[in-house]
């Protein structure tokens, strides 16, 4: 079959399906937590239900405030920020953002964070008391670099982490994914130990620690002198975390850092992410998901492939290695 | 969406202006709204848009302008009439000046601040709205003046009107001139609004700032342009802070701390 015949036949074909621990996503395109609000904000530019699922931003027991500014900062082909998890709180989360997002047909993750693992088991409790038709299930931070409290210690210890998971575990059927930090030497002791006390997959990754500095005022230019690094500048470092990762555990990856581009989120799917989030590029184009969904469609069919599974898990290492795009 | 660059225009030596055909935006944008746009279509460094209030619309167009400050000012310093620019707003809400409160507005002005002033100078005229504005510069060569009235001018060297600081030539008006029940909006230098809103506590008038800052989205998603709300404010809505790009850009004075 030439690759002419190839492409005419996927592009009636093409299925952006996947499917993770039981609960069917029409494309494996996500918007990541923190980079989309709770939907409203990005509504006027975005068709909401054509994202594959929106993880929320986190949201912890008390509405927190947020740092000081300044929280953001433009890096080389990224950002550092600060923002400290900003957020209503679980009442008027579950009051009102909720609510707004079930009138949209596409799948909702709550992400949560917490200082405590007591904060965390009492947040998905009363999300799953109040759930909407399309929560599908939990995102759990274990590893936001920009709190004082909990935040990442957290998510470098990995006694802790299975602690977190642990006592979630019972609280729900839903999906159940633990977001980790690639602030770590190695990541595949935490996927391992998600996978060991019954999470159902793996986000990864959060952002990198950074740190910019004024050259003039000889001052860091963050309020919090260091913060988190996203945008296409951490993509290799992502990589590399899912490529770890996916050696070590069985667990379904959801796969977050940098992608701008359909190419950039075919390289965590032939890793062997299942899914991936979109993060800094909502900010640049908050319809990025959709962009990105489009171009995948256009790429899958450009390959000759028919599903998601034509790629998932594709990557080959041995063998003649070619240079391309230079 | 992609707004051609149909016309570019030094203003003075440090600012020029871009007119974009872009008619959704200015068929829609309110007096004090800005929109954000991607120094380069297609590239990720710079990665993020810039904010520019828009400074003039006309039929089917809006005008910014841009002043060079870093990497993403000066790319867009480089677009070519022809060139098409991503654009998305207007965002933010709007200078607010219909609220009834005052009886003159006096627009206070400084450096590249003037680019919100020529729309409210406009609403001002169509609504039958007595206004002033005060224009600070160091010398008469930075002024921007060209969509403005009556304009009171102030210079550091004295070259146009008044020598001396702006503030210093309103202080001076305030106690000299009856502007009955007046109202301060002020786009312009952070030590210039810190000024303002102390003259207006002084005077105990009302006073709108429009601020400029870092913002990611500029649409209330990234939470990266917060400023910081007054006790009373606090009280009043439970916020600690506020965002620059929704809330604002402009805040009455008794909301926000500098």
């Amino acid at each position: 079959m030439s690759v002419n015949e190839k492409s005419s036949k996927s592009a009636t074909t093409v299925n952006l399906g996947i499917e993770i621990a039981g609960v069917r996503f029409a494309n494996p395109i996500f918007v990541a937590s923190g980079t989309f609000g709770y939907g409203s904000e990005a509504a006027r530019f975005c068709d909401i239900s054509g994202i594959g699922a929106i993880v929320t931003k986190s949201v912890s027991w008390n509405p927190r405030p947020g740092n000081f500014p300044r929280r953001i900062v433009e890096t080389p082909s990224g950002m550092l920020n600060s923002i400290g998890l900003a957020n209503v709180g679980v009442d008027a989360f579950v009051t009102e953002k909720l609510p707004y997002l079930a009138e949209f047909d596409t799948k909702i993750i709550a992400n949560i964070a917490a200082s405590s693992v007591g904060e965390y088991c009492s947040v998905l409790e009363k999300i799953e008391a109040n759930a909407t038709g399309n929560l599908v299930g939990y995102e759990i931070n274990v590893s936001c670099p920009n709190v004082k409290d909990g935040g990442l210690s957290f998510g470098t210890n990995v006694g802790m982490v299975e602690e977190v998971v642990r006592a979630l575990r019972p609280l729900t059927k839903k999906l159940l994914a633990i977001k980790l930090t690639p602030n770590v030497t190695s990541v595949a002791p935490f996927a391992q130990a998600c996978e060991d006390c019954g999470a159902d997959a793996i986000s990864l990754i959060n952002t990198v620690v950074g740190m910019s500095v004024d050259i003039r005022t000889k001052r860091p230019r963050l309020s919090t002198v260091t913060g988190g690094l996203s945008g296409p500048a951490i993509r290799p470092i992502a990589i590399a975390k899912v490529y770890e990762a996916r050696k070590a555990t069985k667990l379904p990856i959801i796969g977050i850092g940098g992608i701008a581009t359909a190419s950039d989120a075919m390289e965590f799917f032939i890793v062997g992410a299942s899914a991936v989030q979109i993060g800094t590029m909502n900010f640049v184009h908050p319809d990025a998901s959709i962009r990105v969904r489009d171009e995948l469609t256009q790429l899958l069919t450009s390959q000759g492939c028919s599903s998601m599974k034509d790629v998932i898990g594709t990557l080959e290492v041995s063998g003649e290695m070619r240079s391309l795009g230079w | 969406m992609l707004a051609p660059l149909v016309a570019k225009r030094t203003l003075t030596h440090d600012l020029f202006v871009l007119r974009l055909a872009a008619p959704t935006i200015a068929s829609s944008v309110q007096p004090g709204q800005f929109v954000n746009i991607l120094p380069r279509t297609g590239a990720i460094d710079p990665l993020l848009r810039r904010p520019f209030s828009v400074y003039q619309t006309g039929e089917g167009w809006i005008e910014v302008i841009i002043q060079i400050h870093g990497k993403g000012t000066e790319e867009l310093s480089k677009a070519l009439v022809g060139d098409s620019l991503d654009v998305i707003g207007p965002l933010g809400s709007p200078w607010k000046y219909n609220s009834g409160s005052f009886s003159t507005a006096i627009l206070l002005v400084g450096g590249v601040g003037v680019a919100s002033m020529p729309s409210l100078t406009q609403a001002c005229e169509s609504s039958n709205i007595p206004f002033e504005t005060y224009y600070g510069a160091r010398n008469e060569r930075l002024f921007a003046d060209e969509y403005l009235k009556r304009v009171h001018y102030a210079t550091d060297d004295g070259s146009k009107g008044y020598r001396g600081s702006v503030i210093d030539l309103l202080r001076s008006d305030l106690r000299s001139v009856a502007y009955a029940h007046p109202k301060l909006f002020v786009c312009g230098p952070t030590p210039m609004m810190r000024a303002a809103t102390t003259l207006a506590a002084e005077f105990d008038i009302p006073c709108e700032v429009s601020l400029e800052t870092e913002m990611a989205c500029g649409v209330g998603i990234c939470q990266g342009c917060p400023v910081q709300t007054t006790a009373a404010e606090l009280e009043k809505t439970g916020k600690k802070f506020h965002l620059v790009c929704t809330h604002g850009p402009s805040f009455e004075r008794e909301q926000i701390v500098f």
